[in-house]
């Protein structure tokens, strides 16, 4: 396909407002596209590279703008480009404003002349999709001292070729600004239309492969069959499940169970782990985003050697840990994770050590159509595998092995939480233990625990001594806020005992113990004093507590040593709290 | 079977004139010497090289072609002092160049000549003009153009008869003019072009400044720039296309 051609189709679907009519459009692109369908398939979504390639052009919009300076003409420099650009604010009409073609090129000399291909500047002539695509992958491929000229060389070289409406849509490609609305959704569609192949088997299809325009071509030539024999490949990444905000309440109306796992504060990974006849293996680990972040983390690799025996496509994070093992925030983890060089220094000052909490294939098996709890099984086994030592270890004892709780009881899914919070982590995630994993998607079966949004300043008006390791540290506050029309009586709304490490235990023991009242066993009364600031999932009416409210899921956030009781929240803040709810 | 012995001057300006160019290339190994054409991505400029085997202190060669990346060849010709003897010699088995400089061996892996660039065909050009001069003065020619614009028109003027250079900038102008007393030789003929500096600074680059240099120019044709070093037995010609111009 011409290149021209591609631009004019491009720019009539830009102008095309209805979401069906530029599927239409697009599905007609993809008939057309012949030999170039891969391509097509990427350039209309303002891709070069497919999206499981981390190949990138590497070059910075004032290379682009220095090419499309050369080819402007003479006098014309990427200063005036960038300029034209402050005004205009896009790039495509910018290089579509000027004149290019201007530098002839020898093929215009060489023989006699007539029906050659090179055009009348003789500068190679009408640019096709394909010549477009493989100078650009010379160009991403363009590398070593004096690459960005060369660059620059190469881009000239094409826009020296382009009309007007060409350079439109050569400047958005190149500058990752293609923005004429098609977005992957579009493509898929488009697909399933120009091919006459069902929606769903295609978005399978780009699922597994991650490469739209394998699934394009493939749609055409082999159909719904060739679709279906589209697999997971070790070695090429596909996007990770998301999960959505979500609260415990939801999560329990909605499922019969739900699976309960620690929310780590860490980075997302992908692992790719291939093992092959000798038993040689190759590991590659891919951020979120299907990089390949695989020399930065030299012990995710280390741990897949000597932990998995089979090929294994797994879904987990890294987390950065201490000389204790206890988890760093995930600052710390981005310290390393984009790391190209020196990473051996690096990994002397922040460890990382990988938790695995999916798996998408084992050993020849695609697993994304099993439920969440079939694939954690398989996942325990295959990390458990090298823990010789016992035939069925317990699942806490596996290295790196997320673990999974199934659950319908609150009360559980709030120890779980506690737990998660006072070993370090975040808080826990929600799942759906029948759902099956869907790349890319940010769907209801992951829910994340919604952050609190509104928090409570609560007076602590009495507490519990603790038991056993916790038996000198006062423990399970009672929360009261202010009520009555002074605003000097005190009702309660709940107990915090969640979310607090034993350290600040301690603390919180130090801050309190001078304002206890009166103690009866275990309980103790408070003189009010010290304020807590809360978090809470909701507020509900309850007989329990003596405001009438109890909050529910409250986490404890920190000492608002800032406030005296007097300025704590009142029960008229809780009720309109609970009216917005 | 490729054997060459050749001084480290004489290799370093074959390749420095190719590289200005292009990247990679194709070397013919043929039996009177070396052979190098090559064109840039965009094919505005071409190379055309040639290096007798009586460049070289031995030759033996017996028309192989080989790929090679130029700026890794560069490098390792500049561990080389001035009079040190560079030696070359093609393992036939492995593709691979090993390169000898004293006691330095360097075993360099080629490239496949079918992934570069084809080679160009030379346009057979009938050019009116000829200008010879000294390589100084294409040097400051150059550079007084660059000093206003990134174009440069090169022409002749049939009636006074002299060579010209014009330069238009944005705000300043560049007029310069060499007669027949300041060139080595000067055929009149209708010639006028415009061309990008961007090509001409870098093949300049490639020029000696105490060579002869002769220009075929012609009305908006290619200019042929070419120039022999290594005492003659090494020629170099560039062919850059003129820019079309505007008004």
């Amino acid at each position: 396909m011409e290149f021209a051609t591609f631009a004019d189709r491009a720019a009539a679907i830009e102008a095309e407002p209805a979401d069906l009519e530029i599927v239409a459009r697009v599905s007609d692109l993809l008939s057309d596209a012949n030999s170039d369908l891969e391509v097509v398939a990427r350039f209309v979504q303002g891709r070069v590279f497919p999206a499981w390639d981390s190949t990138t052009l590497d070059i910075g919009p004032s290379t682009c703008y220095e090419a499309i300076a050369r080819a402007a003409g003479p006098n014309v420099g990427g200063d005036d480009v960038e300029e034209r650009l402050a005004e205009v604010g896009e790039i495509g009409a910018v290089a579509a404003a000027y004149d290019f073609g201007g530098q002839r090129g020898l093929g215009a000399f060489t023989g006699g002349g007539g029906g050659d291909e090179s055009g009348e500047n003789g500068n190679g002539g009408d640019l096709t999709v394909n010549e477009v695509a493989e100078t650009l992958a010379d160009l991403a491929a363009t590398e070593g001292s004096g690459s960005q000229d060369r660059k620059v060389d190469l881009l000239f070289g094409l826009f020296n070729r382009c009309s007007s409406e060409e350079a439109r849509y050569l400047a958005r490609l190149v500058l990752s600004e293609m923005r004429i609305g098609v977005g992957e959704g579009t493509v898929r569609d488009a697909i399933g239309e120009a091919f006459d192949v069902p929606t769903d088997r295609v978005q399978r299809a780009l699922q597994v492969s991650n490469n739209y325009g394998q699934v394009a071509r493939v749609a055409r030539d082999e159909g719904i069959d060739g679709l279906d024999a589209m697999d997971l490949e070790v070695g090429r990444p596909v996007q990770a499940m998301l999960a959505q905000a979500g609260t415990v309440t939801e999560a329990l109306e909605e499922w019969d169970e739900a699976a309960v796992e620690w929310k780590y504060d860490g980075a997302r990974i992908q692992l790719h782990h291939r093992v092959d006849g000798d038993g040689e293996s190759e590991t590659s680990v891919f951020s979120r985003n299907m990089e390949d972040v695989t020399a930065a983390l030299p012990e995710v690799v280390e741990y897949a050697a000597r932990t998995l025996e089979e090929s294994a496509i797994l879904d987990g994070e890294v987390v950065a840990i201490d000389a204790d093992g206890s988890p760093l925030p995930f600052q710390e983890v981005l310290k390393r994770f984009r790391r190209k060089h020196d990473v051996a220094k690096a990994r002397e000052d922040v460890t990382v050590r990988p938790v695995f909490f999916d798996c998408l294939h084992a050993d020849g098996d695609d697993l994304l159509a099993e439920p969440l709890t079939a694939r954690h099984d398989r996942l325990e086994s295959l990390l458990a595998a090298d823990s010789d030592s016992e035939p069925d270890p317990d699942p806490a004892d596996v290295e790196g092995l997320s673990l999974l709780w199934l659950t319908d009881d609150p009360e559980e899914i709030e120890a779980i939480d506690a737990d998660a919070l006072e070993s370090g982590h975040e808080g826990i995630m929600l799942k759906d233990p029948d759902s099956t994993y869907s790349p890319g998607r940010r769907g209801k079966h992951w829910r994340k625990r919604k952050p609190d949004v509104e928090t409570l300043d609560c007076i602590v008006t009495g507490a519990e001594w603790g038991e056993g390791r916790r038996a000198t540290f006062l423990g399970t506050f009672e929360l009261s806020v202010r009520a009555g029309d002074a605003g000097d009586d005190l009702e309660t709304v709940g107990k915090v005992a969640t979310g607090i490490t034993d350290e600040k235990l301690e603390a919180l023991t130090e801050l309190l113990e001078p304002h206890i009242a009166a103690e009866d066993g275990q309980t103790v009364d408070l003189e009010p004093a010290v304020v807590f600031e809360v978090g809470y999932e909701e507020i509900q009416t309850s007989p329990t507590y003596s405001s009438g409210y109890a909050l529910r899921f409250p986490r404890f956030q920190g000492v608002r040593s800032d406030k005296e009781p007097a300025d704590a929240n009142s029960l008229e803040r809780v009720e309109r709290l609970r009216d917005r709810q | 079977m490729f054997k060459a012995i050749v001084s480290a001057e004489t290799l370093t300006s074959a390749l420095d004139s190719v590289s200005v160019l292009v990247d990679e290339c194709k070397i013919h190994l043929e039996e009177d010497g070396l052979e190098i054409r090559a064109v840039d991505p965009a094919n505005v400029g071409m190379v055309d090289l040639s290096l007798d085997a009586s460049a070289f202190e031995s030759y033996d060669a017996d028309g192989g072609l080989i790929g090679v990346d130029l700026s890794r060849l560069e490098d390792i010709a500049g561990m080389a002092e001035s009079g040190q003897l560079i030696q070359l010699e093609l393992d036939e088995e492995t593709r691979k160049l090993h390169i000898q400089i004293e006691g330095l061996e360097y075993t360099l892996a080629l490239i496949d000549p079918d992934s570069i660039r084809q080679e160009p065909d030379i346009p057979d050009l009938d050019l009116p003009a000829e200008v010879i001069l000294e390589g100084k003065d294409v040097n400051r020619s150059v550079k007084a153009a660059d000093m206003v614009s990134d174009h440069i028109a090169l022409g002749v003027d049939e009636g006074e008869e002299f060579f010209y250079v014009d330069a238009e900038g944005d705000t300043d102008d560049v007029h310069l003019e060499l007669t027949q007393g300041d060139l080595i030789d000067l055929q009149v003929g209708p010639a006028h072009s415009l061309f990008s500096l961007d090509y001409l600074k870098d093949m300049n680059k490639a020029i000696p400044s105490d060579t002869e240099v002769t220009l075929h120019l012609g009305e908006e044709f290619p200019v042929k720039i070419y120039f022999g070093f290594a005492e003659g037995q090494g020629q170099v010609t560039y062919m850059l296309a003129p820019r079309i111009q505007s008004d």
